[in-house]
């Protein structure tokens, strides 16, 4: 914990953190036509639950990366899951262009 | 409009958008459709002061694990179902509430799964409480 602690602090006080929070345990997933599936989730145990997020302010992917690896609990079997946040929806953009294409 | 006196207590929560290939069968105009009312939705929820923050993700980036993660591959795996889209984060006064705004997402109807989560409400340090 002193590890994260020192690792998080220093990333803060470089400003590079924009905001940062672990999620309860507890939580639920919706899915199918007008959400109307709602189930307990995720499953606790799974290496694929989401434990919580950093949202950072840096130069590029590169840098990101190089920050991902400091994590003192990837030692412990955490991964962690780097993304560019994107200016405009993927999809929306391809669909966007596709259409502009369509109608030029 | 009933009368409030005293003001509700609310929480943050995350909505973590899961399935990125939802426009697979979809023509550009219903896309175009989809995503209009997606903006909307999150325009409004804005302007009630119950979305604080909300962006979607590119689809590339990495995976990081191993020790001193020293394992990076590609991820996520952008096929599946469980690729984290984008996310919304909410000010809300419960659970339920959250998920009754999950459920108004335009995309549940063609594929995507909101997953809704409780933030902790300690800023980033340490996963467990420090004594």
């Amino acid at each position: 914990m002193n590890q994260w602690n020192a690792w998080f602090d220093q990333l803060t006080q470089q400003g590079k953190i924009k905001s940062a929070h672990p999620l309860e345990h507890e939580g639920k997933i919706v899915a199918g036509k007008k959400g109307r599936s709602v189930a307990d989730g995720p499953f606790a145990e799974s290496k694929e639950a989401i434990g919580g997020y950093f949202l950072l302010q840096v130069e590029g992917f590169n840098e990101a990366l190089g920050i991902a690896k400091k994590c003192p609990a990837l030692d412990y079997g955490m991964s962690v899951e780097v993304r560019p946040v994107a200016a405009q929806c993927p999809t929306f953009q391809h669909a966007g262009e596709q259409v502009a294409y369509m109608t030029a | 409009m009933a009368k409030m006196t005293t003001p509700t207590i609310t929480s943050e929560y995350m909505l973590l958008f899961r399935g990125m290939h939802w426009d697979k069968n979809l023509s550009p105009e219903e896309i175009q459709n989809v995503m209009s009312r997606w903006i909307a939705w999150f325009d409004r929820l804005t302007q009630e002061g119950k979305a604080k923050a909300g962006q979607p993700l590119t689809e590339k980036g990495k995976i990081i694990s191993g020790k001193k993660g020293q394992k990076v591959v590609d991820g996520p795996f952008a096929e599946s179902k469980e690729s984290i889209a984008g996310y919304i984060l909410l000010q809300a006064a419960t659970l339920d509430e959250a998920v009754k705004i999950a459920k108004e997402c335009p995309g549940l109807d063609y594929g995507i799964s909101v997953e809704v989560r409780l933030v902790d409400q300690q800023i980033g340090r340490g996963f467990a409480v420090s004594v």
